[in-house]
This record gives structure tokens, sequence and C-alpha cells, in this order.
């Protein structure tokens, strides 16, 4: 359903992606690992084009671009058959939270504002924010916040929700209502692309892991595989940091 | 010397008549320059070619040089203008048929947008990236993202430097005394000299001055209140 072919994409001379090959079946959730400056954000920010590739090609569903000649139309079709859950919630802060969600709806897919309304209380219920509906997101903790930016892009029903590191800007204490919400939505059978830095809840949560380390896949296989027989030398330094064994002796 | 308290009252009932145009010459060309500002910040926001290095002219002369040069440049240069395109089209009209107030309207406004433009654009970048590409990642064109997501919070922003603008350009307008417009100052000037008492017809001017002020605090005050009332900051 969504494939990426030779994917390249250069910051003046630095080459962040150097040519990424990904397949993924529709339902599939895949996280992205790695470690920071491994081009895994922006990969993910190449998929809705906030983030021009130079060049490669991105197909979702059907939708296909060629980054070497892309049109302003093209653009805006890549980006409804997806939805983006940022780091740091980006929610629109002169609208509450049923405004947030509605907005896309109304706006965009052109829904009644009565039925907009009744899909997005039905999505906020989901992610348990039925009780605060009408509050703005300065009156909302980061938990809260970034469970309205999940509802926001659940509402669209993309074709596949991409997240950009959900939780890295979270107090550690609001870091579990997110990843129970994002997983909630994963048993639902979304598809999602997730870069996080949460390695337990990608193992639990993905059908397959990806790593990515200077601008290259490195190794993709089921969390299994990828946690416990790495095949990469790269793929093991990486968990070996990010996963320590404490060691408590005196 | 003593003041005569009885002729400040005298002068100011008879300066009162003056406060209409006043506002007027207040508010007219901060709604006009309110347009003009919003186009300017947006192409300059956006460096619209072309049109971009026009802006950045218009903004940098109008803000670099005093309002009453420019009142002083339409006032006497505007009817030359006027006078030749009438003379080349055999328009018929005349340049003396246009009433001064409408000049010193068009230079105030001007000025008023030069300044607007500067407040809305720093309205604008006070609005974050982040919200801006979450706007185009839920499928929003830039018209829509513009309209919907930067103007509103842009504008809830401006409100405070907006209501300055308003209290600065309502004591400007006394420099439209200058072309015989009978504003506050100019009243004031005129009853001061028939009468020879110039203290006391200057501070029934500043009184009416400051009850406007107070008043448009006011009414700014609440719509301030209003305009923020989604960030936990406002007070």
């Amino acid at each position: 359903m969504i494939d990426i072919v030779g994917l390249k994409k250069s910051f003046g001379h630095n080459e962040v992606l150097k040519g990424i090959n990904i397949h993924v079946e529709k339902g599939e959730i895949i996280s992205i690992l790695g470690p920071s400056g491994s081009g895994k954000t922006t990969l993910l920010r190449c998929l809705n084009y906030l983030e021009s590739p130079d060049e490669g090609e991105i197909i979702i569903d059907d939708v296909s671009i060629n980054a070497r000649k892309v049109n302003k139309k093209e653009v805006y079709q890549l980006r409804k058959k997806s939805a983006m859950v940022f780091q740091g919630y980006n929610l629109f802060q002169h609208k509450t939270a049923l405004q947030n969600v509605m907005e896309g709806l109304v706006v965009v897919q052109k829904k009644s504002v009565s039925e907009a309304k009744e899909k997005a209380l039905k999505v906020l219920q989901k992610v348990g924010l039925e009780n605060k509906i009408d509050a703005y997101p300065s009156q909302l903790s980061g938990g809260q916040q970034q469970r309205v930016g999940i509802a926001r892009a659940l509402a669209l029903n993309p074709e596949v929700i991409l997240f950009d590191e959900p939780t890295s800007a979270l107090d550690p204490e609001l870091v579990g209502e997110v990843l129970a919400v994002i997983a909630k939505i994963a048993r639902e059978g979304k598809t999602m692309i997730i870069v996080t830095h949460e390695m337990n809840f990608a193992r639990e949560i993905s059908n397959r892991i990806i790593f990515m380390d200077g601008g290259v896949v490195v190794e993709e296989g089921i969390p299994q595989q990828i946690f416990t027989e790495q095949k990469e030398e790269r793929t093991k330094q990486f968990l070996k940091r990010m996963t320590p064994e404490l060691d408590y002796s005196i | 010397m003593v003041i005569d308290f009885s002729f400040v009252w005298i002068a100011f009932k008879e300066i009162l008549k003056a406060v209409p145009l006043t506002l007027i010459l207040t508010f007219v060309p901060i709604v006009v320059g309110f347009l003009i500002g919003l186009a300017v910040a947006l192409i300059r926001a956006h460096n619209i070619k072309f049109l971009s290095p026009i802006a950045n002219f218009y903004v940098s002369f109008f803000r670099g040089t005093p309002a009453i040069m420019h009142i002083m440049v339409i006032y006497f240069g505007f009817p030359i203008l006027l006078d030749y395109v009438i003379k080349k089209f055999n328009l018929p009209f005349q340049s003396n048929h246009v009433p001064i107030v409408v000049f010193v309207i068009t230079a105030l406004s001007l000025t008023a947008g030069s300044y607007l433009s500067e407040i809305i654009r720093s309205g604008i970048s006070s609005v974050s990236k982040g919200q801006i590409e979450a706007a185009y990642t839920i499928g929003m064109n830039t018209f829509q993202v513009v309209k919907r997501i930067i103007l509103p919070q842009a504008l809830a922003q401006s409100v405070p430097n907006i209501t300055n603008l308003i209290i600065g350009f309502l004591h400007t307008t006394s420099i439209a005394f200058l072309v015989s417009q009978k504003e506050i100052t100019g009243a004031a000037n005129i009853v001061a000299s028939k009468n020879l008492k110039f203290l006391e017809a200057f501070i029934a001017a500043g009184i009416i001055y400051w009850a406007i002020t107070l008043i448009i605090e006011t009414i700014a005050y609440f719509l301030e209140k209003k305009a923020k009332s989604y960030s936990r900051s406002a007070f």
C-alpha cells in the first residue's frame, strides 16, 4: 500500500537520506528506530512533503509522486492520504480540543459541522478526553495535548498515521497514557509508521522494525529478530546503548 | 498670571465640536491602514516576487519619515499629479474640488499602513511553525492555513500594539491643523487666539484628548481579554 523507492534528501552538502526503499502493507505497524541524525524524522516528513525529497518515489494508496517532477496538486493529494502526530503536539492554540479535531473534517473534507462534531466527539472519546472537549491546548497537560493530536489525526481516517517521536517531549509520568492510546489504535488495524525512542513499546506494538543509521536502512525485521538476533553490528551497538543492562552491584 | 477656569469650560465646549473630525482623522486611516498593512505583511511574509521589494520600500520609507511630511507631500504633491491626469484625459473635474481632509486621510492611511504592517508581521511570526506544518499535514492549502490558523492568532496577538498605534494616531491628528483642519488642536488654537487665553484652551484640549484615550484604552482592555481568551498568559 505504501511504497518508498530510492528516496534521497540532502540539506546543503549533508545527505540525510541516501536512497531509502521501504514497503508497507495495509494494517502494518512499523517502528523506525535509529540514533539521532540517522534521518528517520526526515524520512517521515518526506512522506507528507513537509520536506521535499530530491529524488525517488513515494506511493501511498492511489497517489504516486516522483520527487523530480512533482506539482502542488499532487502534494495536496499525498497529504490527504496521511496524518501526522508531532513531537511538539502542534495543536492549533486558538481552537478548543473539539475544534482542533473538527478543523480538518470541516475545512478539508468538507463535512457538515454537525457530522464533523459527531465524528470528533467519537474520536475524542476514544482517546479518553470526552470531558476536555472545550479546553484550549494551553489548559491541557502534555499527555492530554498529544492525545488531542492523535485524535486530530485519527478523525481524518487517513490511510496511514505518521508518528514523529510522539512521547519525546512528555514528562515521564505522562508517556504511558499516550502509548496506551497509540496501542489501542494499533489494535484496530490502522496502518502506522512510528519514529520512536521507546524501545519496549516498539517491540510490543510493531509488526516490523526498521533500523536506520546514516541515512540508510541498516536492518529490518520482526521485533523478535531485531531485538534478540541482530545481523548487523550497528544495530547491536545501538540497542545495547538504548537498553542498558544496569549493574546494581556496589 | 491666573488661570481663568470659567474660560476652560467655555473652550472645552467649543473644542468638543472638533471631536468628530478628530475621530474621523484617527479611525479612517487606521481602518484603511489595516487593510494596507495586512496586504503588505502577507506579501513580505510570503516573500512574493516583485511585490516584496516594493512593500519593503514602502514600509522603510513611511516608517522612516514623520507623518507631518506625508501630509505635506500629499497635500502639495497630489493636486499636481491629479491635475496632470485630469488634463491628459480631459476629465470634467478640478483638483481643488477635492476636500483637503481627503488628502490628510490619504496621507495618514499610508502612515498607518506602514506601522500596521510591522505590527501584523510580528503577530504572524508569533504563530509557531509547528502549527502551520500541522495545518498542512491535515490537507489544508496555503490560503486556508493563512485564513484559519495564522491570521486569527496573529491578529489576537496584535491587539495591544494596535491599541498603542490608535492612541498615538489620535495625538498625531493634531498636525492636521497645519493644513487648516479644525480638529481638536486646531479648534483649541482658534478659540485661544480669539480670546487670547492659550493656557486655558490647551488645558481644555488636553482634557478631551485624555478622555478619548481613556475610552480607547477601556475598549481595548476588553477586546484584548476576549481576543486572547485561548491563552493562559492573558490576565
